[in-house]
């Protein structure tokens, strides 16, 4: 299934330091592509990852409160809600685009997350291949 | 403002699934301004378009463009360049917008990508609510301002209904009932007797009841309006 399974990862760059290594035990392609604050993450950057190839994509921005632009991640959150709306007019699982909240400036929890989210997204793919 | 919403996307791939290369054309306007036609929309739809034909196996080019209004031949002009270089425009407009195109380039296949859906007002961030319906026959200088055609859920003038209760519309309560709260207005102003004064019939054929609305205004008018 390597390569043939792509997550992309759309982050602040000031959450965090975390770099495709760090996530390389993971099986398949991950791509990491950051913004200057989460906040700048569009629905187009989105929907454009998934027509890349992703099946699924992580979006992360800075913990409530904690994001350097005040609002940034809010905004974030509200744009992978728009993206889930037109995820599943066009037949996706909403379930393939989250937000996570990450610790900033705390590798770790990003990572953490990032598997979590990457073995959620692979048994949804899984199960839908076996139908 | 006018305030129209995105159609269903399945809707737009259906008007749309013969062709190749399309045109998704925004508006400067009200659309715009009500966050259903600008500028960001079309890049939305745009890329929601392409993302659902490359999954479906046909890949589909798509233009992007926002005219500074759509309901004017002039800001239309720059439309010709579009001639045979798309076959369908996706007009993110209003019906306004969608039909003066049909009617200026009947060679080009124009679908609508929003709904038009009322007048209304921008009452907080992502909130609009109807408050005028171009009645064309403005009653609202007897009824303290509030219109009771727009905002009546059954268009009374001389409300309120028997099932206004505590203020509230009995057709959906979430509703304030516009006439109690015209009532309670004109008491305010000492003015509730006007609302005892007979009116004439309303006149509706300015609403439509005519066939097509058109104004004319010959003082504005240069070279028999051209
Ligand atoms: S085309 Fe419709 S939405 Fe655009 S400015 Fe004109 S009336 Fe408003
Ligand atoms: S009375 Fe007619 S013109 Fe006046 S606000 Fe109501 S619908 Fe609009």
């Amino acid at each position: 299934m390597k390569n043939s399974f792509q997550i992309t990862i759309l982050c602040c760059n000031y959450t965090n330091l975390a770099e495709r290594e760090d996530l390389a035990s993971l099986l398949g392609k991950i791509e990491i592509k950051r913004y200057p604050c989460s906040g700048h993450i569009e629905i187009t950057d989105i929907l454009r990852a998934f027509k890349e190839g992703a099946k699924a994509v992580m979006v992360a921005g800075c913990s409530k409160g904690t994001c350097h632009n005040q609002k940034g991640s809010e905004r974030a959150e509200k744009r992978v809600l728009g993206a889930k709306k037109i995820l599943e007019e066009i037949g996706i699982e909403p379930e393939r685009v989250e937000m996570f909240y990450v610790s900033r400036l705390d590798s770790g929890d990003f990572v953490e997350k990032a598997k979590a989210f990457y073995q959620r997204v692979l048994s949804l793919e899984l199960k839908e291949r076996a139908q | 403002m006018i305030i129209a919403e995105r159609r269903p996307i399945p809707e737009i791939l259906q008007n749309i699934e013969g062709y190749e290369k399309v045109l998704v054309l925004g508006c400067r306007g009200c659309v715009a301004v009500c966050s259903a036609g600008g500028d960001r929309e079309v890049a939305i739809l745009a890329e929601a378009l392409r993302l659902a034909r490359t999954l479906s196996g046909k890949p589909l080019e798509v233009l992007e463009a926002t005219f500074i209004r759509q309901c004017d031949p002039e800001y239309l002009e720059p439309l010709k360049k579009y001639k045979g270089e798309v076959e369908a425009v996706v007009s993110l407009a209003c019906g306004v917008g969608v039909n003066l195109i049909a009617d200026l380039y009947p060679e080009m296949r124009v679908y609508p990508g929003v709904d038009t859906s009322f007048y209304g007002a921008n009452l907080s961030l992502g909130e609009w609510v109807e408050k005028c319906r171009g009645c064309g026959d403005c009653i609202i200088d007897k009824t303290a301002g509030l219109c009771p055609i727009a905002r009546c859920a059954k268009n009374l003038l001389n409300g309120p209904c028997g099932g206004s209760q505590g203020g509230r519309c009995e057709v959906r309560k979430e509703m304030p009932c516009i006439w109690h709260e015209i009532v309670e207005r004109m008491k305010r102003r000492g003015e509730l007797e006007k609302l005892m004064e007979i009116w004439e019939p309303k006149d509706w054929r300015p609403a439509g009841g005519d066939g097509l609305r058109v104004r004319i205004r010959d003082d504005l008018r240069l070279n028999g309006g051209n």
